[in-house]
């Protein structure tokens, strides 16, 4: 008995650790119940890039950061999806239509010459650019609005003027003749530069500008979709020929990340892959709520029912029963907490159904302790072998069950992945709640005397039920 | 009261067949239908276009004072080209009043739906932005979840049999896979059904439904097949009539009582939860209810024959030797 009672203090530490958890660290709620937009980009195959690789899936994803920073959004999510697919969501924002005019359509990226006499005002731009990308950061953890709308102005119009410091090389010197990029370190190995590198005709263009530039104080100006990213000067000694060959090293103190960021974003933006927007989804804030609230009150409706249910039904071991499923529930949404899984509708869906298997299980074990007090055991061997027997039925369905659930898992997408993850999790914690629970709580309970009378476990024990007898007595 | 299962099977299995044959009648009428040209009305996640839901804003003075016409809402769409898409009125959630329009269309871009909603909100009233819902999808991208969807039914299928085959026999396994087959067909059949008569479509809910269909209807066989398997072994020359019989009704009250407690918060999704559930909680009951049909009435009874066949019926394995000796 002694153990038992360990277990249950054990059992109480872990309910009163989970419920302080959950709500200090609550779940994140999917996209469906908070109201926002989403977004599936494709990244379409060209005859000059026949397949999609991580490397250039991540260089679009780059890019399409950059373009969904410039909207302002708070907390956008932007994840790769598949081999070919990125998604985007964006939390609050009902009208996707500013979304889908900045993502579709290729990168652009050029190479673009310094006009003279403007080192000054550039290096003007620069630094208040730099304050306000700063200040913008600043904004999106404060969620005024109309701050942030007003600031990213600002940093468009600095855009602008920036750009306007700019020329285009003629023929402009754009993504296409770049055919790679990446960060490096440097020969004494503390710094990292970033290479490129040209196809012909684009060193020769590259000669060209470099040439105009060399020793001047001008920098070429590195634009991904009209915003400047990088602008390095191109040093004295190549005034006579600029940088010839095709390949070129821009230097800095960049980190490791810093350079691979600009490396991927080089290439991102070269990429001649057209992204295409394959799907949108959008769901009013309202509605978003609407449905949630309607479908947790029906769920929690539908659940107390089961709790009464239990306890007409099963009496004391149905309390017991009832017991162990709040402890459950409190379990398992503290699990969701503490792995970070967005609740979507289908989720809670999930989570609900697990509870109906959890509810099983205590079934499965009071219908054997019944069957087992009927056929005249003790009351203490009933609730043992109930407890025993019970156990490879429970084990076998939820073992199915889980099997069903990686698949989905595995194979599936979006919410029918959320789906799959919940009910997965809630069958493993039920797993624990519906026997070791129940179980400690049974023993202590009839370890009272007062709780000891078999008609508290099963009603009119003798007479009704007398072919069932029978067939286990055999 | 003991219910002897096997003495009328035949009974058991005409009705079981004759709502699947119903279900398969009706995905073939469907198919040929040039509406629909599927088994089953599939929604936007599977064959892609554009789904506009508008709401008006009756917060706003004099906004809601007329109902919205159809015939209204029907001629804009014609003006803008889009004379064939499906148009409907419904009611919002908080009023009951039909303040809402439902299109569902070929794909449209940015343009175009701009175009059509400010078209819209001219003839019929300002809509209520925190409202909208504008959903669209992609054709391959609905063929792929498709794909995806049926993989994954067919891969848990497996994972199920390997894994009873393990812990039971071959046999058994078989039997409940043919009682899940038995699950999701009843349940695409009479969604199909509902899909000619009301017009109800299926979307990708629909696949993670009949998942889970499968991971509950396997869980009732087990509990039967758990039981059978232990009477087995204590009296392995009892007939396997008996035994199956004996098993079913041991587990009946727990059979009953479990779909009764999953099914009590389903119903209360379905009647009072959002409307993106309801045809989901209305799938897991039918499947539900023919996964509980299925294990007490078809996999046992089949097993019953099978065994009978065979003169199998004294076979006594432990759990986890798989069976080897079947022939």
């Amino acid at each position: 008995m002694q153990r038992q009672r360990s277990l249950l203090a054990l059992i109480l530490v872990l309910v009163i650790a989970a419920l302080v958890f959950s709500f200090k660290y609550p779940a994140p709620l999917g996209l469906d119940l908070r109201g926002g937009s989403q977004l599936t980009i494709q990244v379409k195959p060209t005859a000059q890039i026949p397949q999609i690789t991580d490397r250039e899936l991540e260089g679009v994803k780059k890019v399409v950061e950059g373009r969904i920073n410039s909207l302002g959004v708070s907390e956008p999510i932007i994840q790769t999806v598949g081999v070919d697919k990125i998604l985007v969501q964006l939390p609050g924002v009902n009208d996707p239509e500013q979304a889908e005019r900045v993502l579709g359509g290729t990168a652009q990226l050029e190479f673009r010459l310094q006009k003279p006499n403007t080192e000054t005002p550039l290096l003007a731009f620069q630094s208040s650019r730099f304050e306000l990308k700063a200040k913008q950061e600043e904004l999106k953890k404060s969620q005024d609005q109309a701050a942030i709308n007003k600031n990213l102005e600002d940093l468009k119009n600095n855009n602008q003027a920036i750009a306007e410091l700019f020329e285009s090389t003629k023929p402009p010197l754009d993504g296409q003749y770049l055919t790679d990029a990446y960060g490096e370190p440097t020969q004494q190995g503390n710094n990292w530069n970033v290479a490129i590198r040209f196809n012909q005709k684009g060193g020769e263009l590259f000669a060209e500008l470099t040439k105009n530039l060399a020793g001047t104080g001008r920098s070429i100006g590195i634009f991904l979709d009209n915003e400047l990213i990088s602008a390095p000067v191109v040093g004295v000694e190549f005034a006579n020929t600029g940088i010839t060959g095709g390949s070129a090293v821009i230097t800095g103190r960049f980190t490791a990340q810093q350079a691979n960021d600009l490396g991927v974003q080089l290439r991102g933006g070269a990429l001649p892959v057209p992204v295409e927007i394959a799907e949108i989804r959008t769901v009013g804030a309202t509605l978003g709520q609407d449905s949630i609230k309607s479908s947790i009150y029906a769920g929690i409706g539908g659940l107390i029912l089961v709790l009464i249910f239990m306890v007409v039904y099963y009496r004391l071991p149905g309390l017991i029963a009832d017991v162990a499923l709040i402890i459950y529930a409190i379990l398992t949404w503290a699990s969701f907490c503490l792995l970070n899984v967005t609740l979507t509708l289908p989720g809670i869906a999930g989570f609900i159904l697990s509870i109906g298997m959890a509810v099983d299980a205590n079934v499965l074990i009071f219908e054997r302790t019944r069957e087992e007090l009927m056929a005249g055991k003790s009351l203490y061997r009933s609730v043992e072998s109930g407890f025993y027997r019970a156990f490879s039925s429970i084990l076998d369905g939820n073992v199915t069950t889980v099997i069903a659930c990686a698949a989905l898992f595995y194979l599936g997408a979006g919410l029918v992945k959320g789906f799959a993850l919940t009910l997965g999790l809630g069958v493993a914690v039920s797993m624990f709640s519906a026997i070791t629970c129940s179980r400690s709580l049974m023993f202590v309970a009839i370890s009272i005397p007062a709780l000891r009378k078999p008609e508290l476990f099963c009603p009119n024990l003798p007479g009704s039920g007398s072919s069932n007898q029978a067939e286990v007595a055999k | 009261m003991k219910l002897s299962i096997n003495k009328s099977r035949s009974l058991w299995w005409t009705i079981s067949c004759a709502i699947t044959l119903a279900g398969i009648i009706s995905m073939v009428i469907s198919w040929q239908n040039p509406e629909i040209r599927a088994p089953l009305r599939p929604s936007l996640d599977f064959v892609g276009g554009t789904r506009l839901q508008f709401e008006r804003d009756c917060s706003k003075p004099g906004n809601c004072d007329r109902p919205i016409d159809i015939n209204v809402v029907r001629e804009v769409a014609k003006d803008q080209g889009l004379g064939d898409s499906s148009i409907q009125i419904v009611a919002d959630k908080e009023t009951r009043q039909e303040n809402g329009i439902l299109i569902r269309t070929k794909n449209l871009d940015r343009d175009q739906r701009t175009k059509l909603q400010s078209a819209l909100s001219e003839k019929v009233g300002t809509f209520d932005e925190q409202k909208n819902q504008i959903d669209t999808v992609g054709p391959t991208l609905g063929r792929e979840l498709f794909t995806s969807g049926v993989i994954a039914l067919i891969v848990s299928f497996a994972g199920i049999v390997i894994y009873l085959t393990f812990r039971f026999q071959l046999d058994y396994a078989v039997f409940a896979i043919v009682a899940l087959f038995h699950d999701v067909l009843i349940t695409t059949g009479i969604f199909s059904i509902f899909g000619l008569v009301f017009g109800t479509e299926v979307d990708s809910l629909f696949i993670v439904s009949l998942l889970t269909i499968t991971g509950f209807s396997v869980n009732d066989t087990v509990v039967i097949y758990d039981r059978i398997r232990e009477t087995l072994k204590i009296n392995p020359n009892q007939p396997i009539t008996e035994i199956v019989d004996d098993a079913v009704n041991q587990t009946l009250g727990r059979s009953i009582n479990t779909t009764l407690t999953t099914m009590l918060p389903l119903f209360a999704i379905f009647f009072f939860g959002g409307e993106t559930l309801k045809n989901f909680a209305l799938a897991l009951i039918i499947g539900f209810a023919a996964g509980a049909y299925s294990s007490i009435f078809i996999a046992s009874t089949l097993l019953t024959l099978w065994r009978e066949r065979t003169g199998k019926s004294t076979v006594v394995e432990t759990a986890g030797v798989t069976d080897t000796s079947l022939e």
